[in-house]
């Protein structure tokens, strides 16, 4: 058999159930039903919304119960400069303690940051100055 | 309800969707009337039972005047409605096997024309379409589109959500299969 036979034969498959129906009708009962079970357009509005609602939920809820179930890598000393000075303040030397601060030399120059009486100049602090210095930055 | 659109034969389906969209039922059945035969023939072809087309036509209808918002042109409307009949004609599949139901086939054929040549055409066109029953879904619809309502690949693809490429060659595997079924 050809592709045209093949072609033909699909052309008529069909045709008598198509003949034999009965398109006034049809289009009767159509309007009929679409009259007595109106669109609900809002309806399915809210459904939309309902069903984002319920995908946000799932999503932040995963984000939520996956960021707890991974552990936090520590690796050391952290690279934020919040971090740094929050977590090894202790350990650092007057002079490491003057690098980090080198960094706020912008801010300390402001009025809101509170230094230790009688000092003009950071180099002149001693270690327990400048960590005053820095506990008083964290606020 | 909307006024009634002044209607001609020339009227697009573009005019009458946008006039039912405001409400207007006439539009709806002047559609109905412009589609419904197509898409009969598209059911029957696609294995509807010959007893059950005229519900699967009305319930296509429904279906897509209740969802014509999501009609955005893409393709011809009657295009759109086949692809929407497809899956109607799929749920009704499902509906029937949990029913268990065995559709009737006692079609009346029609009877004019020399005997022996409409025998072999019944014969051929009944073998054609069992064959297209044995056809995955995506390639039994490509082919009736294609062979039966001569749509352009570019129009199958649109309606379909693929691409003209991929259409071709699912409709020249189910030209394949239905060679060898036909014989």
């Amino acid at each position: 058999m050809n592709n045209e036979r093949l072609e033909n034969l699909a052309k008529r498959l069909g045709s008598e159930a198509a003949a034999r129906l009965d398109v006034d009708a049809t289009a009767r009962k159509v309007v009929e039903r679409l009259r007595e079970q109106p669109v609900h357009r809002i309806a399915w509005v809210q459904q939309g919304w309902l069903r984002i609602a319920a995908a946000l939920v799932i999503v932040v809820g995963g984000a939520v119960v996956t960021s707890r179930l991974t552990p936090v890598r520590r690796t050391g000393v952290s690279t934020h400069p919040a971090h740094f000075v929050a977590d090894d303040l202790s350990d650092l030397s007057a002079d490491e303690l003057r690098d980090v601060l080198g960094s706020f030399d912008q801010l300390i120059s402001t009025d809101s940051v509170a230094v230790p009486e009688g000092s003009t100049d950071l180099h002149e602090l001693d270690a327990q100055q400048l960590r005053a210095v820095l506990r008083a930055l964290e606020g | 309800m909307a006024n009634p659109l002044p209607r001609t034969d020339a009227a697009p389906d573009a005019a009458l969707i946008a006039a039912w969209r405001d409400g207007d039922e006439q539009a709806a059945a002047e559609l109905v009337g412009r589609h419904a035969r197509p898409l009969a023939r598209f059911l029957a072809g696609a294995g509807a039972p010959d007893a059950d087309v005229d519900d699967l036509v009305q319930e296509t209808f429904i279906r897509a005047f209740r969802s014509v918002d999501r009609f955005r042109g893409q393709c011809q409307f009657r295009t759109w409605l086949l692809t929407i009949g497809g899956n109607v004609l799929k749920d009704f599949g499902r509906r029937a096997a949990r029913r268990k139901v065995v559709p009737l086939d006692d079609v009346v054929r029609d009877a004019t024309g020399d005997p022996q040549e409409h025998a072999e055409a019944s014969e051929a066109e009944e073998l054609l379409a069992a064959g297209l029953k044995r056809l995955p879904r995506l390639q039994r619809e490509v082919f009736l589109l294609r062979a039966q309502q001569g749509l352009a690949y570019e129009e199958i693809a649109a309606a379909l959500a693929t691409t003209p490429g991929a259409a071709r060659v699912h409709y020249h595997h189910a030209v394949k299969r239905l060679k060898e079924i036909v014989k």
